[in-house]
């Protein structure tokens, strides 16, 4: 199944090379749209409250090196992948119908936009950590061409600009990567890149900060995130519209997504040690991003700082290190890429109609194009987070995290939220309100257009009946990966105590304190610890396991509450030793 | 039917309203979307109707009840289920929002008849309706504050409902800025609620208020005062006003209906349903009524001196919200609720009565040119003037037993409340002063040219350019393409549905009030009972006689208002420009608003446009491009090198990106081995 969602648009890209040129951009509008059939599907087959990775695919691959072609999807990367599915079916779309690109290397085109969905869908369905930065960084070579041959303006300094930052990042991840999989493998003897081993094989304090640190950068890169976003206004102003929809509503996402899936569990001790620094990022991102979206007059930056101001929240959802907030980050990436692609697609609509991306020579779109104002105003709203929307309760469940764990941050980027109304608004008025200027037309958005924007609101619209949909399958896998931050800052103090015969876990205070992991969480993990096949071995780095009720624990070791014999138990060192 | 059955009804009407006249606006004929608007909410009506009568055959501990639809947002700890909660306090909102509402759509169906915008209109109308019915039937937090939003944003679609005039939108987006602020300030204190109490159900969580917090605790002092940061905005009590009188923009029937109503009486509702909060934390409740209390006074002397009809009413409105907060806060919850309905009913009557007068002036509304309208539009202008009796509390009218019910308490409770008894008949004075400031002057004196226009059976049609008409307040030219009232006017006096409107608030206007007599009948507090049961503050009430004495009082303050007006304005016509020749200063301060939108603008806009501006133009090209500046330069160079050849280029960084990926993998190989 992951397999086929995985290179179906690839292979139709390969298949667009040697078509007839005048069927190449259905062929790839057809690969992306049984992609998306095929990811919808995914989701209604998702098993919710299960926290393990479905319809895993797990091969050997580079045996030397230890690393495999694993795939998987759990509650957090499965609706990224429906988002990346749906952007780029419309992408593929909108630039189809409006036939780009214009000057006739259709196949280039094409080619470059079905790899990069490949890469992409790699990036969030990867579970061994090479497999991952291989992807991630995949993803970027389609854009850099896309930007510097298909792009408009300074497309050259936009590209060059783009790859520097980039490949930065993408160098430091890669370094990263090796490292932590050398390290983590002479303490097991054997080399693997696989995201369940290294998770379940801690390094040390320091070395998770260093390696966090370079993970760090490449994310934040890619958000982007302030103060390291320079490349994002000269790459939006340059991007063709379709390709600044998956830049913006995509690629941005994958940042946000590795550090939940990367971050936290490989380096939980430097996650809860850094944890203030992101937030800070992330909180400057807000404020930063805000104030540059309302000051800005050009529609591509309003909506790229926006997008800078959202992914300081998401950020700080996730490392706000609570459950809520890291499932409000989760919902708010995809309500983020959603209503991000949404306003570029109109962004291009108007741009037909006013020849400019200047918002102070535009206006009065709203006279004779009531469906586009209408559909702009859900987006617009969407955007600025209005209660009743999933925004909101993306944003509600981010900010609540934050407030339960770091409240000073939550005050601070509540500002945030006002601003949005703010710059929001303005874009919103400035284009469609006020009066026509000079040379401008009104009229109404195209069927051509309508098709491919209309299916993105309602996506929007139906989320905001029911953002549970979401959050429901994140739940449980979020879950997971704040509680290898809690059990890893927590260790000290937690117990694993015998009961009837078994052994369960009882979480300290700091848990509950830090991570909110309380009474309910705690029975959901003992559940599940249960039911986990094979003993209910825990494959996690749990207290050392203990024969003597509530006995303190200080270090760490592997958790066998169903091992046949208890008596190793005690005696069990810690194979791990910091 | 259950209470909550019939609740549903309410909310879903409006709603279904809204939708089919916004998806039908091609098909739909316009006059049917002003038949469907106004149905939709005389349904909602009959369906609180029906709410209260099922009600009220609950046993009286048993008036309080929940019912959700389905599971919302519930994950990570969070519970929001889309949950109402139908009591006493919820079906009195509801009646007085879908009651009020159905006859300002009604005017609208007249007062509209000609606007390009007519089924936009109406769709936005229905949707401010279910906006408000959601506020005030939410049972958790969360909905609550998706209903405050709605309303919100349904406030900012209709003040700049002609969009293409620059100061609509701009006055759209300040209410929407300033509500948002109250948006976050009500979301922190959610969250504050949910980690205190564990709860975001409204009264789960005050049950667990009562367990949990000792009097003036911290944490409850923080959660009202965001309360009130929510209230404050919504309700346009100082220093969050601003919007209100700008908001004057929207038509008039939006006045009405948003802005004198309903939407502003949210503030008032949120203290009465979250009281066990506000009774934990006296010293919030105090601040609460002290805000309430300044904002009476100030916009009291603001409503002196402007001189544009619809803000003088505006102004007045934020002064009467002014004492249903302060009665809210002090705990007179029938009182300030009791307000809450009068109010409602001789605002709505002043703006309909205000929107016919400036249709006869050709939309100038500048009450210095506004005069001797009594035989022009007698109809209009004795439903002004009850109105305006109404408004400054002549005895017997509505507004004297409510605004008594509330002084009467401040006082009752004696000692520091005695501040608010003396304040509010203080502002009570200026209430009858500026009430009859326009009665007088639209109503009495020398007919103006529009009057004497109208009277020989003609509309004035004010001035025009190339045949299009101007706006008289900013000279624009007006776009009739985007509505401004359409091409014809209309007043009361030709139009049906507009003079049943006015009649049928006149008369609740004048008899509403006799719902809550002291000595002779308690109807309302009888009924809001069961919801404010467990408050000690509810049981405490004036006795008769005292009440009595303060009814008298208020009775004369009112006519000595009402004279000093009559003096000023009919028996001394003019006497006002030399009051106003004598003390400039005064004048000018007044004429200001007291300079807040200049010191919004001096302390908010301006700073944070100048911190965008030193962001994007200094920040963002020193400091961000300079992080990368060694990098820059370095592909500058490259740049030189490979250009002309620019795929090649790219491919060259492809190139160096895969080498270093290989020399780094060696690397780490061999320092591994």
């Amino acid at each position: 199944m992951l397999n086929v969602i995985l290179w179906l648009p690839l292979a139709a890209g390969v298949l667009a090379l040697v078509a007839p040129r005048a069927t190449v951009r259905w062929t790839v509008l057809a690969g992306a749209l049984g992609t998306l059939v095929l990811a919808v599907v995914l989701a209604f087959d998702f098993t919710v409250g299960d926290a393990a990775l479905q319809h895993a695919v797990d091969e050997s691959w580079i045996p030397d090196l230890g690393v495999r072609y694993q795939l998987g999807v759990d509650g957090i990367s499965l609706f990224l992948v429906v988002l990346t599915a749906l952007l780029w079916e419309g992408a593929v779309a909108f630039s189809a119908l409006r036939g780009y690109p214009e000057d006739g290397r259709v196949r280039l085109y094409y080619f470059l936009l079905a790899l990069a969905e490949t890469a992409a869908l790699g990036a969030f369905l990867a579970q061994d950590l090479l497999l991952f930065v291989l992807f991630f960084d995949l993803m970027l070579v389609p854009f850099f061409f896309l930007i510097g041959a298909f792009g408009n303006g300074e497309r050259i300094v936009a590209t060059t600009k783009m790859i520097v930052y980039t490949l930065v990042g993408s160098l430091l991840m890669l370094v990263g990567a090796i490292a932590v999989a050398i390290l983590v493998s002479q303490q097991t003897g054997e080399l693997s890149f696989s995201m369940q081993t290294l998770s379940e094989n801690l390094l040390s304090t320091g070395n998770q900060t260093w390696i966090f640190c370079f993970f760090a950068a490449a994310f934040l890169v890619k958000m982007p995130a302030f103060p390291i976003h320079g490349w994002m206004p000269d790459a939006y102003r340059a991007a063709p519209i379709p390709v600044l929809v998956l830049l913006s509503g995509v690629l941005a996402k994958v940042g946000a997504y590795g550090f939940l899936r990367v971050a936290l569990p490989i380096f939980p001790d430097a996650t809860a040690d850094l944890q203030e620094l992101v937030l800070v990022i992330g909180v400057a991102s807000i404020l930063y991003g805000s104030v540059m979206a309302f000051t800005q007059n050009d529609t591509r930056l309003v909506a790229g700082y926006s997008s800078v101001a959202q992914l300081g929240f998401i950020t700080i959802g996730i490392f706000s290190l609570r459950p809520e907030g890291a499932n409000g980050a989760v919902l708010q990436m995809v309500n983020h890429g959603l209503v991000v692609a949404g306003i570029f697609l109109i962004i291009a609509v108007l741009w037909a109609r006013t020849g400019t991306d200047d918002l102070r020579r535009m206006g009065g779109q709203a006279l004779r194009a009531p469906v586009l104002a209408a559909l702009f105003l859900v987006v617009t709203l969407a955007t600025l987070a209005m209660p009743g929307s999933a925004n909101f309760i993306g944003e509600f469940y981010i900010l609540n995290g934050v407030f339960q764990s770091k409240i000073v941050f939550a005050f601070v980027a509540a500002t945030g939220v006002a601003m949005a109304a703010f710059y929001a608004l303005r874009l919103y008025q400035r284009t469609m309100h006020n009066r026509l200027p000079e040379g401008a037309t009104s009229r109404e958005i195209s069927l051509r257009d309508g098709v491919v924007l209309a299916p993105l609101v309602a996506v929007i619209v139906g989320l905001a009946l029911y953002p549970g949909l979401i959050l429901d399958r994140g739940e449980a896998s979020v879950a997971g990966k704040i509680e290898a931050v809690a059990m890893a800052d927590c260790a000290d103090e937690s117990f694993a105590r015998s009961d009837g015969g078994r052994y369960v876990l009882a979480f300290g205070a700091c848990a509950d304190d830090r991570y909110g992991i309380n009474d309910e969480l705690e029975e959901q993990i003992r559940n599940r610890l249960d039911d986990t096949p094979g003993g209910g071995r825990w494959t996690g780095y749990g207290p050392v396991v203990t024969t003597d009720p509530l006995v303190e624990l200080s270090t760490r070791g592997a958790f066998s509450p169903h091992s046949d014999d208890n008596s190793s138990a005690p005696s069990l060192p810690s194979p791990f030793p910091r | 039917m259950s209470p909550t059955d019939f609740a549903w009804l309410v909310l879903g009407f409006p709603l279904l309203g809204s939708l089919v006249i916004a998806l039908g606006f091609r098909v739909l004929p316009a006059r049917v979307a002003g038949v469907i608007g106004t149905t939709a909410i005389a349904l909602a009506f009959a369906s609180t109707i029906g709410a209260l009568i099922t009600l009220l055959d609950q046993p009286s501990d048993a008036q309080q009840l929940t019912d959700s639809l389905w599971d919302y947002a519930s994950a990570s700890g969070l519970e929001i289920r889309l949950g109402i909660l139908v009591d006493p306090l919820s079906v009195f909102m509801c009646l007085v929002v879908t009651g009020v509402s159905t006859l300002i759509h009604l005017y609208s169906v007249g007062y509209m008849g000609s606007d390009e915008g007519y089924r936009r209109f109406f769709s936005y109308l229905n949707f401010f309706v279910f906006s408000m019915l959601l506020l005030v039937l939410a049972g958790n937090f969360i909905f609550l504050i998706v209903g405050w939003a709605f309303v919100g944003f349904a406030s900012y679609a209709l003040i700049s409902f002609w969009y293409r005039r620059h100061t609509a939108t701009k006055a759209g987006m300040k209410a929407f800025v300033i509500n948002v602020i109250g948006d976050v300030g009500m979301v922190l204190a959610a969250f504050f609620v949910f980690r205190e109490l564990g709860t975001f159900e409204l009264l789960d969580s005050f049950d667990a208020a009562r367990e949990t917090f000792s009097t003036n605790q911290g944490v409850v002092i923080a959660i009202c005062c965001l309360l009130l940061v929510g209230a404050v905005a919504k309700s346009a009590q100082l220093p969050l006003h601003t919007w209100l009188p700008d908001a004057m923009e929207g038509p008039t029937p939006v006045s009405a209906l948003i802005h004198a109503a309903t939407m502003v009486t949210a503030g008032v509702y949120l203290i009465a349903r979250t009281f066990p909060l506000f009774e934990l934390a006296p010293t919030a409740a105090d601040i609460g009524a002290f805000i309430g209390l300044a904002t009476l006074l100030v916009a009291a002397t603001i409503a002196l001196a402007v001189v544009d009809l619809k803000r003088i009413i505006a102004y007045s409105t934020m002064s009467q919200i002014g004492y249903m907060v302060m009665g809210v806060s002090i705990g007179a919850y029938a009182g300030g609720l009791f307000m809450l309905m009068a109010h409602a009913f001789f605002k709505a009557l002043l703006f309909m009565a205000a929107g016919s007068v400036i249709s006869a002036m050709a939309n100038n509304q500048s009450i210095d040119r506004m005069s001797g309208f009594r035989r022009a539009l007698p109809y209009t202008s004795a439903l002004l003037l009850i109105g305006a009796l109404a408004l400054a509390a002549f005895p017997g009218t509505s507004g004297f037993f409510a605004k008594d019910e509330i002084l009467g308490f401040a006082a009752n409770r004696g000692g520091m409340y005695w501040v608010f008894a003396i304040g509010g008949y203080a502002g009570a004075l200026l209430t009858a002063i500026y009430s009859f400031r326009i009665g007088f002057r639209v109503v009495a004196g020398e007919p103006s040219d529009e009057a004497r226009e109208f009277e020989q059976g003609h509309m004035s049609h004010g001035e025009r350019v190339d045949g299009h008409p101007v706006n008289p307040a900013t000279g624009e030219v007006e776009d009739v393409d985007v509505g401004f009232p359409g091409a014809e006017h209309h007043v009361a006096e030709r139009s049906r549905p507009m003079a049943v409107a006015m009649g049928a608030l006149g008369v609740l206007a004048l008899f509403g009030g006799l719902i809550q007599v002291p000595g002779v009948d308690a109807v309302l507090e009888h009924f809001l009972d069961p919801t404010f049961e467990s408050s000690p503050l509810y049981a405490i009430a004036p006795s008769t006689g005292d009440a009595w004495l303060g009814l008298a009082v208020g009775g004369v303050i009112s006519a000595a208002g009402i004279a000093i007006a009559y003096f000023f304005y009919v028996a001394r016509r003019g006497s006002t420009a030399r009051l106003i020749e004598r003390l400039p200063g005064l004048h000018k301060f007044l004429f200001h608003k007291w300079y807040f939108d200049e010191l919004e603008d001096a302390l908010v806009y301006r700073p944070a446009i100048a911190i965008g501006r030193f962001a994007s133009s200094t920040f963002e090209r020193y400091v961000v491009d300079g992080i990368v500046a060694g990098a820059a330069g370095f592909v500058r160079g490259a740049g030189e090198v490979v250009r002309g050849a620019q795929s090649g280029f790219v491919r060259a960084y492809a190139l160096l990106l895969l080498g270093g990926f290989a020399a780094l993998g060696v690397y780490f190989l061999v320092a591994a081995s």
